[in-house]
C-alpha cells in the first residue's frame, strides 16, 4: 500500500510542532495512508516510529472497495 | 495522558458517561444479556440445520449515527460475524440513509463487500427509537441455508464471480411499520432454495429483533436515554482500554510472517500468500498486509472486513481474552490493506464465499509473527480449515435433501498453550459454534456417520500437547453430488510454539461403493495404511502409490473434480490437521505421556519418537498396565538432547 510523503507545511497545518511534539523527528518520519480501525476507514497521517496519528479524517465508507453499482445514476 | 477507567472519580465518570459507574455497569451487563437472549430465542426456534445445529448466527447492539455506530455488545457466538457487524450496521444504515428510518423498520444487507462474510449471512438490522430519537440498533446476522447461486447451499470454493455466488442484497427494507414488505421477501424467495425453512426462520429472527428492542426500551425507560448512550460508550471504552493495556505489555518492534492457502478452485498453479508486517509501538499496533497475493479466481476469497475480524480474533486470543469483543477493541489497532488481494477481494470477479479459509491464515500469520515476542504466552495453531462438505440429492419419493457443514471435517483440534494440552474437538479459532449431533444428521439425511474419532500421533508434540486430528467417515445412502473444500493440506496449520512441534497434516478421500461397499460388507473401513489403496484422493499431500499421507508426497488438488457425483453407499473420509504443541516435548512428564498412550492420543512408537519416553505394555489389551521405563527414557532423552 503506497504511503504518501507529508511536508512540513502539511504538519504545520495540522497543528504539529515537531520540536515540541516529536523531538528529533522531521517531516520525513510521517506518512499519509488509509487505515481500517474502530469506526471504519480513515485517511491517517501517522508518525511512523511511534504510530501516533496527527490526523485521522474519515475515509470512504467502504475504503478502497469499488462496487459494480458505484457511480450509477438512476435519475 | 489517558486516565484509566477505574481511576476516574465519581464526578468524572458521571460527566463522561451520563450515568454513575454502577448504572453504566448495570446497563452494559444488561446489553450483553439482551444479545444473548436474542440468540437463545433464535436457537430454540430455528428450523434450518445451520442455525439450529450449528449456531451460525450472532447478535449485536450498536449505538446511533452521532456516535458513529459503536458496537457495544456482542453475543457469545460466531466470532467471524462479530468483527464485521460493526461496519455492516454502519455501511448498511449510511447507504440506506438514517434519515429514512422510522420505528417498525427492519433493514437487511448481505453483500460481502459492504457488510462482510458471505451472501448467505444476512444482516437483519432493527433501528431502536426512544420516541422520535434514533438511539440504537439491534442486529442479528444469521446464515440462510441457501441464497441462490450455482451451488445448492452455497459452500464451494469453485464459484468464479458474484453472479455464480448467489443473490446480493444491497441495503433493503424488509419490514416497515412492523409489516413485512412483500417485494423484499419475493426478492429472496424467488432466488433462494429451501424456502420452507427460510421463511419461519426469518420470522423468528424478526421476533427476536423485537425482543431486543423491547428490552432496550425497558432499560431506557428506567435509566434514561443519556445513561443508555453513555453505557454504549463505556462498554466500548472498556474493550479499548483492555486491548491498549495488553498491547503496551508486548515488546515494541517489527514482526513479520507469511502464511498461505493451498490453491483456488481453477487449478493448483497459483500460490496464494499472505504477508503481514506488524509494527508495535507503545500501546499502538499497525498490521500492514501489503504484498499479499492478488485475489483468487474463485470463491475462496475473503473480504476486507473478514480480515479485520481475523486480526481482532487473533489479538483477543493472544493478549486480551478476558473482555468482550466490542468495536472498541480496534481503537489502537490500524489495519493497512490494499483492495484486490485474496483477503480483500473486490466485485464482480473476486467472489467471496469460503472467506474463513483465507482469513484463517491471517490469524495464523499473526500468531506466527508474534510467537517470539509472546514467549510463554504463545498459542499453538489449530486445524486450520473447516473442510466443509456440501452435498445434496433426492430421496426415492422425490424429496430433495441437503447437507452442509455437517459431514466433512468441520470440527477439530486447537493448539496447546502454557495452560495445558489443547482440546481436540472444537471449531476453528475464528468460529464458536455447535457440533451438529449425529442423531440430528441421521434423522434428517440419507447419511450415516460411521466414524468420528481422534487419530493417534496427530497432535503436535510438546510439553503441552496439541489437540488430536479428527477422522470422520460418512456413508451416503443415495446417489449424491458433493462439493468438498479442504484448503489447508499442504503445510501444517497446527503451528507448534515455544519449542513445541507442529500438528500433522490432514487429507480427504472418497471410497466409492464399487471399491468396497461397507453396507454389503457390513464392516467399517479400517484406519490402517492399506485401506487407502481402495480410496480416491480428494485433497492432501499423499503418496501417489499408497494414497497415504506423506508430507513429501504429491499434492492432490481439491477441485480436480469440482463436483463429486457418487452412487449410493459412497463414503467420504475427512482427516483434519492436528493442533500445534507448546513447549519442548522432552520436558513433558513421562507419566502424562503414558496417560496419552493409554488414551490413544499417542502410540508407544510416537512416545519414543516424539517425546523420548519408553513405554512398555499394550494400550489395547491392558491399558492400565502400561509402564514407563525410566532408565530407557533417560537414555533416549539424553540422545535426543545431544542431537
Amino acid at each position: 500500500m503506497p504511503r504518501e510523503e507529508v511536508s512540513q507545511e502539511d504538519l504545520h497545518a495540522l497543528g504539529v510542532d515537531l520540536a515540541r511534539d516529536f523531538p528529533g523527528s522531521t517531516a520525513a518520519d510521517f506518512r499519509r495512508y488509509p487505515v481500517l480501525s474502530e469506526g471504519g476507514w480513515f485517511i491517517a497521517v501517522k508518525h511512523q516510529r511511534t504510530l501516533e496519528s496527527v490526523a485521522r479524517e474519515p475515509g470512504p465508507l467502504l475504503g478502497p472497495i469499488i462496487l459494480a453499482s458505484d457511480g450509477l445514476d438512476v435519475n | 495522558m489517558t486516565v484509566s477507567l477505574k481511576d476516574l472519580d465519581d464526578g468524572q465518570f458521571t460527566e463522561r458517561y451520563g450515568a454513575d459507574r454502577f448504572t453504566a455497569t448495570v446497563l452494559a451487563s444488561r446489553m450483553r444479556y439482551i444479545v444473548q437472549h436474542m440468540c437463545t430465542g433464535l436457537l430454540n426456534n430455528a428450523f434450518s440445520l445451520i442455525l439450529r445445529d450449528w449456531y451460525d448466527f450472532a447478535a449485536t447492539i450498536s449505538g446511533p449515527p452521532e456516535q458513529n455506530y459503536p458496537m457495544s455488545s456482542v453475543s457469545n457466538s460466531l466470532a467471524m460475524f462479530l468483527g464485521t457487524m460493526s461496519e455492516a450496521v454502519r455501511n448498511t444504515v449510511e447507504e440506506y440513509g438514517p434519515e429514512n428510518l422510522r420505528p417498525g423498520d427492519v433493514v437487511i444487507c448481505n453483500d460481502p463487500y459492504r457488510a462482510g462474510n458471505h451472501v448467505n449471512d444476512i444482516c437483519f438490522i432493527r433501528p431502536v427509537f426512544a420516541g422520535d430519537r434514533l438511539i440504537s440498533f439491534v442486529t442479528l446476522r444469521a446464515h440462510q441455508l441457501d441464497m441462490g447461486g450455482v451451488v445448492p447451499a452455497g459452500f464451494s470454493g469453485t464459484k468464479r464471480n458474484v453472479y455464480e455466488n448467489g443473490l446480493v442484497i444491497a441495503p433493503t427494507l424488509l419490514y416497515r411499520d412492523n409489516k413485512p414488505i412483500k417485494s423484499a421477501f419475493n426478492l429472496i424467495f424467488d432466488n433462494a432454495r429451501y424456502c420452507a425453512l427460510l421463511l419461519p426462520d426469518i420470522k423468528t429472527i424478526y421476533a427476536n429483533l423485537l425482543l431486543g428492542e423491547q428490552l432496550i426500551l425497558e432499560s431506557v425507560e428506567r435509566y434514561g436515554v443519556e445513561a443508555y448512550l453513555g453505557a454504549i460508550r463505556y462498554s466500548t471504552d472498556v474493550s479499548a482500554e483492555a486491548m491498549r493495556t495488553a498491547l503496551a505489555e508486548l515488546p515494541d518492534g517489527v514482526y513479520e510472517a507469511e502464511e498461505g492457502i493451498d490453491c483456488d478452485g481453477i487449478d493448483d498453479t497459483v500460490d496464494y500468500r499472505i504477508k503481514v508486517k506488524i509494527t508495535k509501538s507503545g500501546p499502538r499496533m499497525e498490521l500492514d498486509f501489503s504484498g499479499t497475493s492478488p485475489q483468487a479466481r474463485t470463491s475462496i476469497n475473503a473480504g476486507i472486513l473478514d480480515t479485520k475480524t481475523a486480526v481482532g480474533v487473533a489479538l483477543k486470543f493472544l493478549i486480551d481474552p478476558a473482555t468482550p469483543f466490542t468495536s472498541g477493541a480496534y481503537r489502537d489497532i490500524d489495519i493497512v490493506l490494499p483492495a484486490g488481494t485474496f483477503i480483500s477481494a473486490t466485485p464482480p470477479d473476486g467472489a467471496v464465499f469460503l472467506y474463513w479459509e483465507s482469513t484463517g491464515p491471517v490469524l495464523l500469520a499473526v500468531f506466527r509473527a508474534l510467537e517470539k515476542a509472546l514467549g510463554r504466552k504463545a498459542v499453538g495453531g489449530d486445524y486450520g480449515s473447516l473442510n466443509i462438505h456440501n452435498a445434496n440429492g433426492v430421496l426415492e419419493d422425490g424429496t430433495p435433501w441437503v447437507t452442509t457443514a455437517q459431514c466433512g471435517g468441520e470440527h477439530g483440534p486447537w493448539g496447546a498453550t502454557e495452560a495445558g494440552d489443547a482440546d481436540s474437538y472444537s471449531v476453528v479459532y475464528q468460529a464458536n459454534n455447535l457440533d451438529p449431533a449425529t442423531e440430528a444428521i441421521e434423522s434428517e439425511l440419507p447419511a450415516v456417520v460411521l466414524r468420528k474419532e481422534y487419530t493417534p500421533d496427530s497432535g503436535g508434540a510438546g510439553t503441552n500437547r496439541g489437540g488430536a486430528a479428527v477422522l470422520k467417515d460418512t456413508l451416503y445412502l443415495t446417489a449424491a453430488e458433493h462439493w468438498s473444500s479442504p484448503l489447508h493440506t499442504k503445510s501444517p496449520s497446527g503451528l507448534g510454539v515455544y519449542g513445541g512441534k507442529s500438528g500433522g497434516l490432514g487429507a480427504t478421500w472418497v471410497f466409492h461403493a464399487d471399491r468396497g461397499d461397507v453396507v454389503r460388507r457390513k464392516e467399517l473401513i479400517g484406519t490402517t495404511d492399506e485401506v487407502y489403496a481402495e480410496a480416491t484422493p480428494v485433497a492432501g499431500m499423499l503418496n501417489p502409490d499408497t494414497k497415504c499421507i506423506d508430507p513429501d508426497g504429491k499434492y492432490f488438488y481439491f477441485a480436480s473434480t469440482p463436483v463429486w457425483h457418487t452412487k449410493p453407499h459412497a463414503v467420504f473420509r475427512y482427516l483434519t490437521n492436528g493442533g500445534g504443541g507448546w513447549g519442548d516435548p522432552t520436558e513433558r512428564d513421562p507419566e502424562r505421556v503414558k496417560k496419552d498412550v493409554r488414551d490413544e492420543y499417542v502410540t508407544i512408537e510416537g512416545a519414543y519418537r516424539d517425546y523420548g519416553v519408553v513405554i512398555t505394555g499394550d494400550p489395547l489389551t491392558d491399558p492400565e498396565g502400561l509402564q514407563v521405563d525410566e532408565a530407557a527414557t533417560r537414555k533416549r532423552r539424553a540422545e535426543m538432547a545431544a542431537r
